[in-house]
């Protein structure tokens, strides 16, 4: 297999191999030399920051690139919105990332613990604001150093319109599976997670996940601990096949097409900058060395979708409101492409896991965290 | 006569089978598949009942034929034809719970042929062949036709009956379009080796060769139809980038190439450069003193780019994207 010179030591999409400003530079980077040899259209470019090159004293810069950084929510100036009918990912709901300081009746502090004076954000809570911590709550049951996700107003940028607290994902192959937890497999780039699932729980979460057996494929939603999740919400349908035993797809004959519909998915970040937007696609260029394809016998993919790289954009559309905004693709989807289940949050997609997107872009786009999934169509940018 | 030609048929269904899934679990290293009535079995027996239905496939497939002339006659024969009747009868009775409780996953009979879900002709045709084993019960050794009527006869019938059983099996179908398939660009896996070969051997590379520094590029990536591969390469004083883009195709693909600053990416114009591996009398040798003008674009060998068919570039049908 053919390697590139570099610093890759696993592959160019594993998830914190090189940092989040390193991976945002080398999208950026890439796009920039795509569209030279590709003669871009004049206007499309970022004017400024573009992308530092490689060597001692050059910062990486991803300004110029959407959504990329800490924090940057949605806010980042998107060089192709407005053009050729690109949405402008600033008018999207913005989600903020943090952990809760304070809270009181009217205001949400988030910052980091530790963080210089100054650096908290505050939220106006409203009497419409709702609360995610393992149930519909108040916004005073959140407790202080609960880590939140909260989406802002879409008119009023300083208003908490929803706010999950110590909300986690698990999604994998369940390896190991006792009377107390499940350890589940969510691919080589990630850590094995550990899941309890309480006894209040545990019969919402066999209707839809009958076999809990090893070799099966879970994803349930829950309250994230130190060590641990605590599953409360499956988060779809299981699979009837084993993981490693993912159904044919069917051939696909002249060009695929351009817009790809199906479930889109959220993942929680590893190694991801907080905020970011991006999206970990299902269908990684084989050849750049990622970690699952190199595995002998690997679970096929149950869709057939065209293969692209780190840094190319994907127009993602929520089509249960019609919100969409252009993604980069920072990650590959290892795990979600085993899944041929559909999202039922606005009629029946259809199968197949299309995207999973960092939890501010799902976010952004509409979605509920404590739902799953948004039913999504990709239009891959060509 | 009719007795005579099920011999063959259901010897050559039953290794047809047999084959096909061996072919299937040679490809995915496993036979724990769970592709057609195995799949109602829980996991730990699925792989001894695929490997114990492959093996009495194959064994009656080839008993059929040892015993169908004059060796074996008797109670081997009608035991290995009892044995292949009750086989198909055990299996329609399967495909029917199996369309009872998995009515989206296909038979299996022949391995990565039958995906389509069990339907009224798989179950018809698992009960003909049933029905043609019994029949065989009590049948005398096979002998050769005793005239040229005989065996046309004899062919007639078998190609009606291989007719009927073509028009019962979802599998033909399966078949036809594999045989005409042809993958997507867009899905087709191309080691990224084969493409760095096919750009070394063209003109883009061998007119570029003189301003790299490197020969190992120093990223590469593919985005649908394209392979993108960044070589360091220098640029009078400066430190430069060349990108290549390689249109993913066995043969002849397509190359664009650009040059861009290291530093900012932004695109340089083309300089003169010595290059690696000129050849004389041809394009590029004239004495011109500045390189075509980025992006330039030439199909690997020197041949003229394509029409409007071939690509352009990745917007190639939704231009508004980029």
């Amino acid at each position: 297999m053919l390697r590139a010179r570099g610093d890759r030591s696993c592959c160019d999409r594993c998830a914190g191999a090189a940092g989040g400003t390193a991976d945002a530079a080398r999208v950026a980077r890439r796009r920039l030399l795509k569209d030279a040899v590709f003669r871009p259209q004049a206007g499309l470019l970022p004017e400024s920051g573009g992308w530092r090159g490689r060597g001692e004293g050059r910062r990486h810069d991803p300004a110029g690139y959407p959504g990329f950084g800490p924090d940057s929510g949605a806010s980042a100036p998107d060089p192709l919105a407005g053009q050729a009918g690109f949405p402008d990912a600033s008018r999207l709901p913005r989600a903020v990332t943090g952990t809760v300081l304070d809270v009181s009746p009217h205001v949400l502090v988030l910052g980091e613990p530790g963080g210089r004076p100054g650096s908290e954000q505050r939220f106006t809570l409203t009497g419409r604001a709702t609360t995610w911590r393992g149930f519909a709550t108040e916004p005073t049951s959140l407790h202080h150093g609960d880590r939140a996700v909260v989406r802002l107003h879409p008119s009023r940028r300083g208003v908490a319109d929803r706010i999950w607290a110590n909300i986690g994902r698990v999604t994998g192959t369940i390896i190991e599976h006792t009377s107390d937890f499940m350890v589940v497999d969510e691919g080589l780039t990630r850590s094995r997670q550990i899941v309890f699932i309480p006894p209040r729980a545990a019969g919402r979460i066999q209707v839809r996940f009958p076999t809990l057996q090893p070799g099966y494929l879970i994803d349930v939603i829950g309250l994230r601990g130190p060590d641990a999740l605590e599953g409360l919400i499956p988060a779809t349908s299981q699979p009837a096949y084993p993981a490693g035993q993912v159904p044919e797809p069917p051939l696909v004959s002249g060009h695929v097409p351009d817009a790809i519909s199906g479930s889109a998915t959220w993942h929680e970040p590893a190694g991801e900058p907080p905020g970011v937007l991006g999206v970990a696609y299902p269908a990684l260029d084989p050849e750049t060395g990622c970690a699952e394809e190199q595995q002998p016998g690997r679970a096929r993919s149950y869709g057939r979708m065209p293969y692209l790289a780190v840094g190319s954009s994907l127009l993602v559309r929520n089509d249960c409101n019609g919100a969409s905004c252009v993604l980069p693709v920072t990650g590959c989807a290892a795990v979600a492409r085993l899944f041929n289940d559909r999202c039922v949050t606005c009629g029946t997609s259809p199968r197949g896991r299309v995207a999973d997107l960092t939890e501010a872009s799902f976010v952004a786009l509409g979605g509920e965290l404590d739902k799953g999934c948004i039913n999504a169509t990709i239009t891959i940018g060509r | 006569m009719l007795q005579t030609v099920q011999i063959p048929l259901l010897a050559a269904m039953l290794l047809g089978g047999c084959v096909t899934k061996l072919i299937r679990a040679l490809r995915l290293g496993s036979l724990d598949s769970g592709l057609g009535p195995t799949a109602l079995f829980p996991m730990r027996l699925r792989r001894p009942v695929g490997l114990a239905m492959s093996a009495l496939e194959l064994g009656l497939g080839l008993g059929l034929i040892a015993t169908a002339g004059p060796i074996g006659p008797g109670a081997p024969a009608t035991c290995v034809r009892l044995g292949t009747g009750l086989l198909f009868l055990v299996a329609t009775s399967a495909l029917l719970e199996l369309r009872a409780a998995r009515p989206d996953i296909g038979c299996g009979c022949f391995g990565d042929f039958s995906h389509s879900p069990v339907g009224w002709r798989t179950l018809t045709r698992s009960a003909l062949l049933a029905l043609a084993a019994l029949i065989t019960i009590g049948l005398r050794p096979v002998q050769q036709p005793h005239s040229s009527a005989a065996a046309a006869l004899l062919l007639g019938m078998l190609a009606a009956e291989l007719t009927v059983i073509a028009g019962l099996s979802p599998e033909l179908g399966e078949a036809l379009v594999r045989l005409g398939y042809s993958e997507p660009c867009e899905l087709r896996v191309i080691p990224a080796e084969r493409t760095l070969t096919a750009l070394r051997r063209s003109k883009q590379w061998r007119r570029h060769a003189g301003l790299l520094t490197a020969d190992i590029p120093a990223d590469v990536w593919r985005e649908l139809c394209w392979r993108y591969l960044v070589f360091p390469a220098r640029y009078g004083d400066r430190e430069a980038e060349i990108v290549f883009a390689v249109f993913l195709r066995q043969r002849r693909p397509l190359i664009h190439a650009a040059i861009v600053d290291a530093a900012t990416g932004t695109s340089l114009p083309w300089a003169a450069a010595p290059s690696r591996a000129r050849w004389p009398g041809r394009r590029g040798t004239d004495g011109r003193s500045a390189w075509p003008t980025a992006p330039d674009q030439e199909p690997a060998g020197g041949q003229p780019a394509p029409g409007p068919a071939e690509p352009a570039g990745p917007g190639r049908r939704s231009a508004a994207l980029y």
